[in-house]
């Protein structure tokens, strides 16, 4: 039996001669990408329809709650409403990253388990981060920074200075990929199980029902809650949480 | 149909997610934090106002009681003063009747007084009248002598005169 972990499929190339870059790749990322975008937007305008002032639907409570929880997630983590401009941002990331780390549960390919969507995002926190910091303590100071405490440390400074992205990245990238690579394992294993396990029947009946896998329906539900639910959700709350922690603590420096 | 290497950036998906994201946000700033931001500010104006009106019209009630209370005050010290005026003027008024009633009286004596009187002085004038006329008549009859009328009356009026002194 193989069992194989590929990358996202490539439905098509548009050429654009742009040199370096090449032709444009419509990958499966990009397609579930799109769809996750859809889901999201598409829900925010259901919830958002017939706005009442009193007397609201369950629909706008929930709408409320979520505008209401995203302020206070940046707020309490920032200690103010200094970043405020930040939250529909932080949001954004965050329900991208969930929708897209979930939505491999509808056996589509997480936009998330390419590392291009990870590096994209934290390419865009760490400019915002060194922006930030840039803006708190001029371009000198920032330059500075890294000398402290002593010159030595240069080199090392900036190594974790570019480490920041790069770890968020990866870390993001590392869980959903092992939960992709797990899933893809146990489907394989509980098809080779149930394959020998109704092989042992005897005739036509042991060969059909060995064809089925049928001990993969209801396992993978429950290591599902660990590596796609519990795992999706984590990984979106940690990327948004650092995200904030991040930029807040830039503009204190 | 091929695949992407497992591990690996693809510069134009890379591009492409960054404009993703920043749509995305946009998108989640129009149609989810715009809506019921905009809501929510509403509803907290609305509350504002209706807690503002309730202290303006809690201030106007509290307005309104002092000014009933005043009012009522006022009433109050009109009532008393009007009954002490009505109490004043019926006693001013009894006390002019009773005044009138013994000015009345003080008359009536007066008058009764003068009205004896002048019947004492009618009684006493046609006495003297008749004591005159009966003295000349025995004094004629007596003396058989016809005084003359004027000489006559004068003797009389002595006469009577020095019986009143002698009485």
């Amino acid at each position: 039996m193989d069992f194989e972990v590929t990358g996202a499929r490539i439905f098509a190339r548009i050429p654009t001669g742009i040199p370096f870059l090449g032709d444009f790749p419509i990958t499966e990322t990009l397609v579930v990408s799109w769809i996750v975008m859809a889901i999201i937007t598409i829900t925010c305008i259901v919830l958002t329809r017939n706005l009442r002032i009193e007397n609201i639907s369950k629909r706008q409570a929930f709408a409320e709650m979520l505008v209401e929880t995203a302020n206070n997630f940046v707020r309490s983590n920032t200690g103010g409403t200094r970043f405020d401009k930040l939250i529909p941002f932080v949001a954004a990331l965050f329900a991208t990253s969930v929708i897209s780390n979930l939505i491999s549960l509808i056996g589509l390919r997480s936009p998330t388990a390419d590392l291009s969507t990870e590096a994209a995002w934290a390419i865009v926190v760490f400019i915002m981060i060194t922006s930030t910091k840039i803006k708190a303590g001029g371009i000198g100071g920032y330059l500075k920074s890294f000398t402290q405490p002593i010159a030595v440390l240069t080199p090392f400074n900036i190594l974790s200075e570019l480490a920041t992205p790069v770890s968020m990245a990866c870390r993001h990238f590392g869980n959903i990929l092992s939960g992709v690579v797990i899933d893809g394992l146990i489907y394989a294993a509980l098809a080779l199980a149930s394959g020998a396990l109704f092989g042992l029947l005897p005739g036509a009946v042991g060969d059909f029902l060995s064809k089925i896998p049928i001990l993969a329906v209801g396992v993978p539900a429950v290591t599902g809650v660990y590596f796609d639910w519990f795992s999706g959700c984590m990984q979106a709350f940690i990327f948004s949480m650092l995200t904030i922690m991040y930029i807040a603590n830039a503009a204190e420096e | 149909m091929g695949t992407q290497d497992l591990v690996t950036i693809v510069p134009w998906t890379f591009i492409a997610q960054i404009c993703n994201l920043f749509i995305q946000m946009y998108l989640i700033k129009r149609f989810l934090f715009k809506p019921i931001g905009e809501i929510l500010e509403k509803r907290k104006a609305l509350a504002d106002k209706e807690i503002r009106e309730a202290r303006e019209s809690r201030a106007q009630a509290d307005q309104l009681k002092d000014q009933y209370e005043t009012s009522l005050a006022d009433a109050h010290q009109e009532a008393a003063r009007i009954i002490s005026d009505a109490q004043r003027e019926a006693q001013a008024k009894a006390d002019e009747l009773v005044q009138e009633a013994e000015q009345t009286a003080t008359n009536l004596r007066k008058r009764a007084a003068a009205d004896i009187e002048q019947e004492r002085r009618r009684a006493i004038n046609e006495a003297k009248d008749e004591i005159g006329g009966l003295a000349m008549d025995i004094a004629g009859k007596v003396v058989e002598k016809e005084l003359n009328e004027s000489d006559h009356r004068r003797l009389i009026d002595d006469f009577i005169t020095r019986v009143g002194a002698a009485s």
